[in-house]
């Protein structure tokens, strides 16, 4: 595992603060530090070729709300809670527009074994899910995930541990059917 | 203790953990190398379906077989549609967000009007007559294209915001990737964290990083928009940091001769010229060597560049 960056609250405080001031440079650097957490929050929550669209659709709505954050140290858990909305916004959509599949087998470019993990961890539980997801998929550390999604590290902790025990267990019943 | 691996990856590794970081890094998010790629978007071709099934016809357009026109959704409304030569206008308050064909997303903020000028696979083009967009745009270079009363602004695989006020002129500010903004042969290239102001009968002017020294920003409003006065450049030269010098590497082809060798000596001073690029030759506009500097200021390399443009326009580069 890649050594963790340093997670500043303070900074990004600072650079909330400047983005709803108009600092789009600032706001390009909320980008480059949240990408990752708002990429695996909606891994765990929609299907994984829509995710990439569906993270810069977060940021937008982010930028176009900002003006509403109230308190620019929260802002890691308010992006958190727009990607969760709008992973919500995405199934109810579906329900309402389409009966199109959920994925497009033939454009899948991912391993059949790395398929397999991840529904796996999506099968889970939906607190345990996401954290795993923004352990074991974007590398981020317990800390990182604490202070990325405004969790506490204790729940973080609590998470992990839970998620890890019950993906062992449905990996092993996996293995063994 | 295994769950301090699990944590943050220090202590005893747990094997389990390990396979499964292995198995799944193929899923991580890849923030720094966008997908330039078109790819469907599901609400596209589901709302392209719903509206045949509802008997509202999408024609097909010539750059394969894309509908023509974009999907709207408008706060308390139904999704509908933008047509080729249709307007949408927002009033006070409003606020629309429309798919782009596949290739992104345009949020419309308040008091906005545009046009749909084409949407075909290749080339989404739209008119910003005036108001304030965001774009995200995950298609190839140049793929969307938005038209403002002073200059035209071209996507180069990124998000932007742009606005454009009542008496036409414009300001882009680029988040991620780059945008082309440009007017009858006159272009600037906008990294992001960098801005650019237009002007009607001036055209673009020179990009800017957002945090230059206010300074240094109202000296180079001054020297674009104000006859490129000396007192102005004066400023924008000795304010300049080597963060500014892709700012001085436009002045290059923009002052005038008599105002180049102090922009020539400004951004050698912060970014050296490498070998085989010389003074006469860049007072005589040679591409080339502008290139060759260009690739020197840490912003990629100007092979990248001649992929997205296949060529200079006529004008850019020279006097």
């Amino acid at each position: 595992m890649s050594a963790s960056p340093v997670v500043s609250i303070s900074d990004d405080a600072e650079l909330a603060r400047a983005a709803r001031h108009g600092s789009r440079a600032a706001f390009g650097r909320l980008y480059d530090r949240y990408a990752r957490t708002v990429h695996g929050i909606l891994l765990a929550r929609v299907p994984h070729g829509e995710v990439d669209d569906l993270v810069q659709e977060v940021f937008l709505a982010a930028l176009r709300q900002l003006s509403a954050l109230r308190d620019d140290g929260a802002f890691g858990g308010w992006l958190a809670m727009i990607a969760r909305n709008r992973a919500h916004d995405y199934h109810r959509r579906a329900r309402e527009w389409t009966e199109l599949p959920d994925e497009i087998p033939a454009a899948d470019r991912h391993t059949p074994e790395a398929l397999a993990a991840l529904e796996a961890i999506r099968a889970l539980p939906e607190a345990y899910r996401e954290t795993l997801m923004l352990r074991l998929v974007e590398g981020m550390t317990g800390d990182e995930i604490a202070a990325r999604t405004g969790m506490t590290p204790a729940s973080v902790r609590v998470n992990l541990h839970r998620g890890m025990k019950q993906l062992r267990q449905k990996l092993d019943c996996e293995e063994r059917a | 203790m295994r769950d301090d691996y699990l944590w943050d990856g220090s202590g005893e590794p747990d094997p389990e953990v390990q396979r499964l970081e292995r198995l799944l890094s193929e899923f991580r998010s890849d923030r720094t190398a966008p997908e330039l790629r078109p790819r469907p978007r599901w609400s596209a071709v589901a709302a392209a379906a719903a509206l045949v099934a509802a008997g509202a016809w999408l024609v097909a357009g010539g750059g394969g077989g894309a509908p023509e026109g974009w999907q709207v959704a408008r706060a308390g409304a139904g999704p509908s549609r933008l047509a080729v030569g249709q307007t949408l206008e927002t009033g006070a308050g409003g606020h629309a967000t429309m798919n782009v064909g596949s290739i992104g997303i345009v949020e419309v903020e308040a008091n906005s009007r545009l046009r749909l000028e084409r949407a075909r696979a290749h080339e989404q083009r739209m008119a910003l007559e005036h108001g304030l967009i965001h774009a995200f745009i995950w298609a190839p270079p140049r793929s969307f294209v938005v038209d403002t009363p002073s200059a035209v602004a071209t996507d180069l695989g990124c998000f932007y915001t742009l606005e454009v006020d009542k008496d036409g002129s414009g300001l882009v500010s680029v988040l991620a990737g780059w945008v082309s903004f440009e007017h009858a042969g006159r272009e600037s290239f906008i990294p992001a964290g960098a801005a650019c102001r237009t002007r009607p009968g001036h055209g673009p002017g020179t990009p800017y990083r957002e945090q230059a020294s206010p300074a240094f920003r109202q000296a180079l409003d001054d020297f674009d928009f104000a006859r490129g006065s000396d007192r102005a450049l004066a400023i924008v030269l000795a304010e300049a940091t080597k963060d500014d010098a892709f700012t001085l590497w436009h002045l290059l082809a923009r002052g005038d001769l008599a105002q180049e060798p102090r922009i020539y000596d400004a951004l050698a001073a912060l970014v050296a010229p490498p070998a085989g690029v010389t003074r006469e030759g860049i007072r005589r506009g040679d591409r080339r060597m502008l290139d060759r500097w260009w690739d020197q200021l840490g912003l990629g390399n100007t092979g990248w560049w001649r992929h997205l443009e296949g060529q200079w326009p006529e004008g850019t580069g020279s006097r």
